[in-house]
Parts: structure tokens; sequence; C-alpha cells
């Protein structure tokens, strides 16, 4: 499938910011599931960014702007051709050892009840972690998919609208987990049964008129197959309509943007399929 | 162990002297009544000249104290400091090694030499290291090893230090003081020199400029500012070796290179010695709320155009849990076993351990895992009962949180004391610097002191003082 992405996120520097740097992690890897077939961001100053791999192996980019002044906008496009692989990535290379992802966070704490009278072993790890992707859908109940748009964009994104690491006062307020939540909790879990397991920021294509494509799973270790996607929000393994872009131990270190002034980010994501061609 | 007769480094058991300290007594011998007293006066005024000071956190006596200098300096001959040295850059070579190593393929932790756990959940392990290649794979280019000898040829290491170790301006500007008050003991000895630090850690931190620095790479001490308690020492390294002192707002990041702020405009920098914590480097990398860092600097490091001195990340090599480590961690990547013995440790989260801590806890120091400058710890013998059962509490609690050893019987140096000589207990904290090209160890180093009588806590946070320390050249 080939899926056109086009995600804008808009902000406002405070005025009298003599400097505001941005730590961009949109630019989509190719891999096993998805190849990047064009792909470009745009924003004042992207020209001279520092481009760097962080140490998760996601490409970064680190743009400054001095004195910025009203509306800052970053415009990520391209173009992204997806395999469905049911969620499995094998080992791509350059990337960090898989143990680094059994470290604990504050974001991924452990819920003992989901864990519990599970034994992992070399040939149940499979089945195992599709239980727990169960477990966390019965803990956090189904997501209501006819969420009011509003709610929607803060619902499904990586956790970068309001957390910066400052706390989601505001969409906790909403009571509901959003799919970030539902990654964190399934990821808890697995690294508490010695499972290494990642957060992963993407998009997702939704049938029918969706504000906002982005979306937050997980994806967890098996030494046979590698890594493989769990999205306990849908309760499915990642299909060809995932399209991931950056990969880390919670939603904090996963944003696909990270400012200094810490300020709000709004941000949207428009999937389109590109019809085969006749 | 607390009674037993500590090792006094410039008498033997039969009470003559010990041959590296024949010449400092006969010279103590020469002075006159109340020639020391004078002498201690003399430097009090000499160091508030200097203005070498420290803040003590918590003291309410104002926050700028003169750290307490003994006049009588702490000898070692060169024999021992050749075998003190050859085990101290192994270790500093090994701990390196280590590093490397965790922020990459993470063999030590596969073939299960040291516990995966300790390492990855521990809170000094930067998983934005990972993968990070730091320039000529030094991640600790400065580190103070402190070293405690409790015999004639026994030395323990008790702690290696590889964030931003502190103390060294103190190592030099003892050395200089005691020039000034004794100059004719120098000439009677032949001690080797101190004062090539400054230009040693220049040298060190050239060597690992990034490749797109030009032949004389721009170098900058970054200070988290005046209130911090070691600012004299940031602003007399950046003086000594001809570098920029500088606070974060300073320094900026453009377009992935940082640049200091000067009269005649930018200038990039390529090297910086910080002396901030890793939480507070880089706003946007690590907390938030920072306003002593440089926001985008780690990144600017990760794009390999600046070089951080040492590397975020590093406090994981000093951890107190991982300590117990060291000789392992010596043997896996040198296949050599280590030549400096580490300091027997208990671990709490073992059961029996436990029990037995917790039973001849009188005798036992007790330090917290993550604690440092001698907070959050309890030296057993010279603690109340009250002190006791508080930590026995506190272990009880927490066991993972602390680290327990036998109270070692530090040596003595004869110390002047109320205008008398008396011994007092001594450590010793040598300063090695990793470049490059090459490992250099500054001989000597800072010897702290206990000026309380009996008391075997060195730390001048907690009323130690300093000495000059002389190796002894052949």
């Amino acid at each position: 499938m080939r899926i056109t992405i086009e995600h804008r996120l808009t902000l406002n520097a405070p005025s009298g910011t003599s400097q505001a740097m941005f730590h961009l992690l949109l630019t989509p890897p190719s891999g096993p599931a998805q190849t990047v077939e064009s792909w470009s961001v745009e924003m004042a100053g992207i020209g001279q960014a520092g481009r760097f791999v962080d140490g998760f192996g996601n490409t970064a980019h680190l743009v400054n702007q001095p004195r910025p002044d009203g509306e800052i906008t970053i415009e990520a496009r391209g173009v992204v051709a997806t395999r469905d692989t049911n969620g499995v990535l094998g080992r791509p290379p350059g990337e960090p050892v898989p143990a680094l992802y059994r470290r604990l966070t504050p974001l991924t704490k452990i819920a003992p009840e989901l864990v519990d009278g599970l034994k992992p072993t070399r040939s149940n790890r499979l089945d195992l972690l599709h239980g727990l992707m169960q477990r966390v859908g019965e803990k956090l109940g189904l997501p209501d998919e006819e969420a009011a748009p509003g709610q929607t964009q803060m619902q499904a994104d990586g956790g970068q609208v309001q957390s910066q690491r400052q706390g989601d006062g505001a969409t906790e307020d909403n009571a509901r987990a959003d799919a970030a939540d539902y990654a964190h909790l399934f990821i808890g879990a697995a690294r508490a049964l010695d499972i290494p397991a990642r957060f992963v920021t993407g998009y997702r294509l939704v049938d029918g008129p969706a504000p906002c494509n982005l979306h937050a799973w997980a994806e967890a270790f098996d030494e046979s197959l590698g890594w493989i996607g769990f999205d306990p929000h849908q309760q499915i393994c990642p299909t060809e309509r995932y399209v991931r872009l950056a990969v880390g131990l919670d939603k904090d270190s996963a944003p696909a943007l990270r400012t200094v002034p810490v300020v709000e980010i709004a941000q949207r994501a428009k999937l389109a399929v590109i019809p085969a061609a006749q | 162990m607390g009674e037993q007769t500590p090792f006094d480094e410039m008498y033997n058991a039969d009470g003559t002297i010990r041959e590296p300290y024949r010449a400092l007594s006969e010279w103590l011998a020469e002075q006159p009544d109340k020639g020391l007293a004078l002498m201690q006066a003399d430097a009090e005024a000499i160091f508030r000249r200097l203005g070498i000071t420290f803040a003590v956190y918590g003291s309410e006596e104002g926050t700028e104290k003169v750290i307490p200098f003994d006049v009588i300096p702490r000898i070692i001959a060169a024999n021992e400091w050749r075998r003190l040295s050859r085990g101290i850059e192994q270790r500093v070579k090994a701990l390196n090694a280590f590093l490397y190593d965790i922020y990459h393929r993470q063999e030590i932790l596969k073939a299960g030499r040291v516990p995966e756990k300790l390492i990855l959940n521990n809170a000094a392990f930067c998983p934005q290291m990972m993968g990070l290649e730091p320039a000529k794979g030094v991640y600790a280019h400065i580190i103070g090893v402190d070293i405690v000898r409790v015999g004639p040829d026994e030395f323990y290491v008790l702690e290696d230090n590889l964030r931003t170790p502190s103390g060294v301006s103190y190592m030099l500007e003892d050395r200089e003081a005691m020039m000034l008050l004794a100059p004719d003991l120098f000439h009677r000895t032949k001690v080797a020199p101190v004062e090539t630090y400054p230009e040693n850690l220049r040298r060190t931190l050239e060597s690992v400029a990034p490749d797109s620095a030009g032949r004389n790479p721009v170098i900058a001490v970054l200070t988290p500012g005046i209130y911090n308690s070691a600012y004299f020492e940031h602003s007399f390294l950046a003086d000594r070796m001809g570098a920029q002192l500088c606070e974060g707002h300073d320094l900026f990041v453009d377009g992935g290179k940082v640049y200091m702020r000067t009269t005649t405009g930018p200038e990039r920098v390529d090297v910086i010695y910080r002396r901030i914590d890793d939480d507070y480097l880089d706003p946007l990398t690590f907390r938030s709320d920072s306003m002593l860092g440089v926001p985008g600097i780690f990144d600017a490091y990760r794009a390999g155009n600046v070089t951080l001195v040492n590397a975020p990340g590093t406090g994981i090599a000093d951890d107190k849990a991982v300590y117990t480590y060291v000789p392992e961690i010596i043997e896996f990547y040198l296949g050599e076993k280590a030549l400096l013995n580490n300091v027997p440790t208990y671990n709490c989260t073992d059961e029996d351990q436990r029990a037995w801590v917790l039973e001849n806890i009188g005798d036992l120091v007790v330090k917290e895992v993550h604690g440092s400058g001698g907070y959050g710890m309890m030296v057993g013998p010279t603690s109340t009962k009250a002190q006791h059962e508080e930590f026995k509490a506190k272990i009880k609690a927490r066991p993972d949180n602390y680290i327990v050893q036998p109270t070692l019987s530090l040596s003595t140096c004869p110390t002047h004391v109320d205008g008398d000589v008396s011994p007092r207990h001594v450590d010793l904290r040598p300063y090695v610097l990793v470049g490059g090209d090459e490992v250099r160890i500054t001989p000597g180093g800072l010897t702290r002191v206990a000026l309380q009588k009996g008391s075997l806590v060195v730390n001048s946070s907690q009323g130690g003082g300093t000495k000059d320390t002389w190796v002894l050249e052949d």
C-alpha cells in the first residue's frame, strides 16, 4: 500500500524568545514493513540543521531559530510504501541492543495484575505477548472510535501535545486512556516479564474522515522473530495501515518534536492511500 | 576493626622514622617553638589572598570558607607511587572500556559478568548515549580515584569518581602555598612537580577535539555559576589552561554547532569541559527545567560537532553498586588481575549478608548508593546507638539503596593540630587524565585529612582539611 502523509506541527514561541530550539524526530525509517519513497521536512532553519542518529536509532534534526516571531510551522510530508508483515520487523541493522528496552521508566511502571500468572518461556513468547495485549485492552477498555474530533487529536498522538515532560494534566482530565497509555501499560508488563519492549510513535490510516492520523503503539522483542509490533489500543498487530516514525523507551523519549522553550504543540497528520496504477 | 592500630606513614612500629619521611622529620625537629603555628597563620593568609574558598551546603556561618590546610606535607616514596599509578592506569582503562561496551554491544552484560538490571535500570545509565562514538573512544577523561592506605603495601580504592571530580585546584594551591611557606624543605628533597596539571589538562582536552576542529581547538569550561561550591575551581582551571570560563547562557547552538558569545562575535567551541551534572546539561534532552545548561548541546555532541568532557552517562561506572564489580570489569576487558584492591563490600539485598550487616552495624561503614561528599553515610565505630538504629531501619526499608563496608583503619600522617604534631587519618585522591593519546597521572594528588582526633571522615564538607602531597623522585 502506498500512502501519502502530510504532518503539520504548529506552535507559538513566547514573545521575547531569543532562541528557539527544535529536536525533530520526523523522519520515518525504511525497514521490513515500510519503504520511504520520498520525504521532506520543511521549516525555517532546516537547511542548517544538525543531523544525527539518536540513541534509539532514530534520524533526528536539531534546528534553531533566533528570535522567532509569531506562529512557527513545521511540515513533514512524503510517500511511504507499506507491507503487511503481521507486525514482524526482524532485527534491522543500526539499532541499539534490544536489552536496552528492558529499562523501566516512570511512564512504564508495572501493573502487577497484568503479569499475574504469566511465565515466559522460549517457545511461548508470542502467545504470551498476544495475551498481554488482550489484558491491556480489558483493563483500559476498548477505545471509542466515535470520539469528538477535538479529542481525537489528543487521544491518538504520540503524546507530544501537552506532555513534553511537564505532565499532561489537560489530557488526563479527559479521564480516557489514550493510545500512548495503552502502549505504556503493555511495555511495562512486557519488561516486567524480562521481554524488551519499546514505544513507537507513528501514523495509522483509519477509515472515514479522521482529523489526525497520529498514533502510538508498542513493539516487543522475540529472540527468533526480532521486533514485533503490538497495538493494544486497537488490539491488533500493526498492518500495512501503520507507518513507523520513531521509537524510544516511552513517549517522552520518542516524541515527534521537543522544543526549548517548552510550548504547546498542535499536530495534524493526514494520510491518504494512493490508488494503485491502472 | 576500629580499634586496631592504624598504619603510621611516618613512624615504624618501633618508633624509627620511615625512610621517605627522613628529611621531613629532620626539618620538623629544627622548627623553633611556635614555628609551625606561625606558618599555619601564614598559610591561612595565603589562601585568603588566593581566594580559595568553598561553600558548605547547609552551613549557617556564611557560605564561603577557607578549606583548612595542614602545613606538614604527606609523603609517598617513588616506588610506592609507581605501584599505585600502574594500578590507577589499569583501572581507568578498564572503566573506559566498560563504558564503551555498555553503550554499545553490552558484551559484559550478555556474558553475565555484571548483572544487567544493575546497569539498565540504574539512574546513572544514560540511554541517550547508546551507539554514540565519543572522540578517540574516551568517555571519562578526568577521573579522581579515592584511595586509602592501611599498611606499608596495602592500598584500597574506595571510589572511582568519573563524573566531575573536584578538588584539583586544592592540590595545586597546596603546593604553591607549601613552596612559599617552606622553600628550604624543597631544597632537601626531590619532589615530583604537580604544576604541570593545567597544561596536561589542556593537552588531554585538545587530544579529544572533534575532527572538525582546527589545529588549535577552542576549549571552554562550562560552570553552573558563582553559587556552585566549586566555582573557584572552575575559574581557576580555565585561567590556568587559558580556556574560556562560560556559563550556559554564554554558549549557544546554531546549525548543530556550539558557539561562545564573545565581544568580537560568536566563536566556535570544539571541546567543553563541563562541570554541570548530566541532568542539567541540556534542557532539550535532559531536564527541561534546567536553566544552567545549553539547549541543543547534547544534539550537537551526538552530531559529532563538539566533545563533552566527561561524556554524559559516565556516572554508571562509578556507581557505588557497580564499584563492587570493578575487579571483574578489569579482568573482562584487560584479561588482568586488578592491581589495586577494592574494599570488600556487603550486598544488603542478599538476605544472609543483610542479617550479618544488621548484627554488626557498629563496626561497619554504611554508604548511600547515590550519596557523595560524605553525605548520607555512617561510620559505625564513631556513631551513636541512635544513629546505628536509624541506619538499620534505612537498610531494612531499602536494602538496594545502601552498600556496607568494613571500617578501614586509614593510615595516619603527622598533622599540626593546636600547636602540636599528632597523627591524623588521611586518604588520597590522585587525578588522572585520559586523553586520546595517553593517560596522564599527576604524581600525588589531593590528600584529605580528618582533623578531629580519631575521625575517619575526611570530606571537606564534614570538617576535613588538606595537605600537600609529595611523591619523591628517585
